[in-house]
């Protein structure tokens, strides 16, 4: 198989459903060897299926990224089923939207712990992995619209995004000092249509019509949108880019 | 601002880690212009010497000895404040910590540990202070001390930019958030400013890189803080205040 990334081992993690579970096809479409991680063993069935029907290659491991040792055994593991990785996608995260006044310490540190710790055990054993293995490498930090722009009832989220937009600069500058130099780079989507806004919001087509009134170009945002940007970032075609941010939003963000 | 003009005046304000470097100066300003301060700090000595510094040149000052990082003490400098000056009006989380270590040698607990401050720590002084300034519901203002590494990285310290580009963020979430309430949330965003904290950077080599030629003093800081928390930012929210010299714009 043939494509931008043949040869390629890439790891995704919470590519069990939405956004990770569509950039696994789209990396495996364009011949990357995946591995896709997460908690839900069901979801991540239904990934190697997505793959499978493209004619890819992948694996599923079950991975909790706040645990430093599963990160530890997912990089062993990638090293023994395929090949020293290529490339990591921080993807897995949670999401609520809760007034200040109703946000526990025990809401912030759970949502703290899973989108800042899980990314930053994420760089740090990627780093190690592309240094011991002399791996080329990048890195694409899966931030939001909310690491960049502010939201009312957002305020733990936005931290957590705002804290991921700003890891990913200083880890660029740290990995384009790494011999073979590492790539690091955040992407920012805006409303995506993802089990992690319906499980806020609810599933009512209507208000997906609602999302994409309110979004410049009309569209509603899809997996596959940010699939595509998440492919670019990984690729070649991005040698030049990193420690940068890119916004595939619709327009909201402009608005 | 001259002596005498008493911006704050009738005002409460809190300020973390206001015992030492950008914290003590905004402290000292904040009572010179005429408003009450509650310092907190983790070090009872030194807290206690700011606060007298603050009384002999005829200002009004209390010392909490608190943790940013702890929902407990915040608590308690909430009530402290409450029972000293009967209000609050403004807070300025100041408090933090940094210390360099290379991405992949990082352990998790010094990631923690440095986010548990400096990021969690803003996150419960939102908290605490929107609920204690909605007491009175006249409106307040927050101001957050960020860095320059919230906008731009630095190698070796992403802990510090995890803290801080989140510190970025929320205040821009709370400012949307709070802004119906008449309460201001900023973010101030130091570049090389001489404090205990920067003596780990080598100012001879670094102060000619910088536009201005010298490191801030902790003294900038303050004026910036005192120009948001004051009646003249009354139409600025959610907004950064980079004071670096020129450091960030090259």
């Amino acid at each position: 198989m043939s494509g931008k990334l043949h040869g390629r081992t890439i790891i995704v993690t919470g590519a069990t459903k939405g956004i990770g579970q569509a950039t696994a096809v789209a990396l495996a479409r364009e011949g990357a060897a995946v591995v896709a991680t997460g908690r839900d063993e069901k979801g991540g069935e239904e990934t190697l299926r997505g793959v499978a029907a493209v004619g890819g290659e992948a694996i599923f491991l079950r991975h909790d990224i706040r645990h430093e040792a599963e990160w530890e055994h997912v990089f062993a593991e990638t090293e023994k089923r395929f090949a020293a990785p290529y490339g990591l996608v921080n993807n897995a995260g949670n999401f609520f939207v809760k007034p200040l006044a109703e946000t526990t310490e025990t809401n912030f540190d759970n949502i703290y712990e899973i989108n800042v710790e899980g990314t930053f055990l994420g760089i740090k054993h990627a780093f190690r992995s592309f240094a011991s293995s002399g791996q080329a490498g990048a890195i694409v930090n899966v931030s939001s619209l909310m690491g960049q722009v502010g939201f009312p009832d957002a305020i733990a989220y936005c931290a957590t995004k705002g804290a991921i937009t700003a890891m990913t600069k200083s880890a660029a500058l740290e990995g384009a000092k790494m011999n073979p130099r590492v790539r690091v780079n955040s992407l920012h989507p805006g409303v995506i249509w993802t089990p992690m806004i319906t499980a806020q919001f609810g599933d009512d087509p209507a208000l997906a019509d609602a999302f994409a009134a309110d979004t410049p170009l009309k569209m509603i945002g899809l997996p596959e949108y940010m699939a595509d940007a998440i492919v670019y970032l990984i690729s070649d075609d991005a040698s030049y880019v990193t420690g940068a941010e890119l916004t595939a939003d619709g327009g909201r963000g402009a608005d | 601002m001259t002596e005498t003009s008493k911006e704050l005046a009738g005002k409460t304000a809190i300020v973390t880690g206001g015992a030492r470097g950008m914290g003590r100066a905004i402290a000292a300003l904040y009572a010179r212009a005429g408003a009450n301060v509650v310092m907190t700090g983790r070090t009872r000595e030194t807290g206690h010497a700011a606060r007298a510094a603050i009384e002999e040149s005829g200002g009004k000052a209390i010392f909490v000895t608190a943790d940013q990082g702890s929902n407990a003490d915040w608590l308690r400098v909430i009530e402290e404040t409450h029972r000293a000056f009967g209000r609050l009006d403004i807070l300025v989380a100041n408090a933090g910590q940094s210390f360099p270590v290379p991405t992949k040698d990082m352990s998790l607990e010094d990631f923690r540990r440095l986010n548990t401050v400096n990021l969690k720590g803003v996150f419960l002084g939102l908290k605490h202070a929107a609920e204690s300034i909605r007491r009175h519901g006249e409106g307040g203002a927050i101001v957050l001390i960020a860095s320059i590494v919230g906008k731009i990285g630095a190698p070796g310290f992403i802990h510090y930019s995890a803290s801080k580009g989140g510190v970025r963020l929320m205040a821009k979430a709370a400012a949307l958030e709070l802004g119906a309430e008449k309460i201001r949330v900023n973010s101030i965003h130091p570049g090389f400013v001489r404090t205990d904290l920067s003596a780990m950077f080598d100012e001879k080599t670094l102060a000619p890189l910088v536009p201005l030629g010298r490191f801030g003093e902790p003294e900038d800081i303050a004026n910036a803080a005192l120009f948001l928390a004051s009646k003249r930012g009354q139409f600025i929210t959610g907004s950064e205040l980079v004071i670096d010299g020129g450091w960030t714009v090259q």
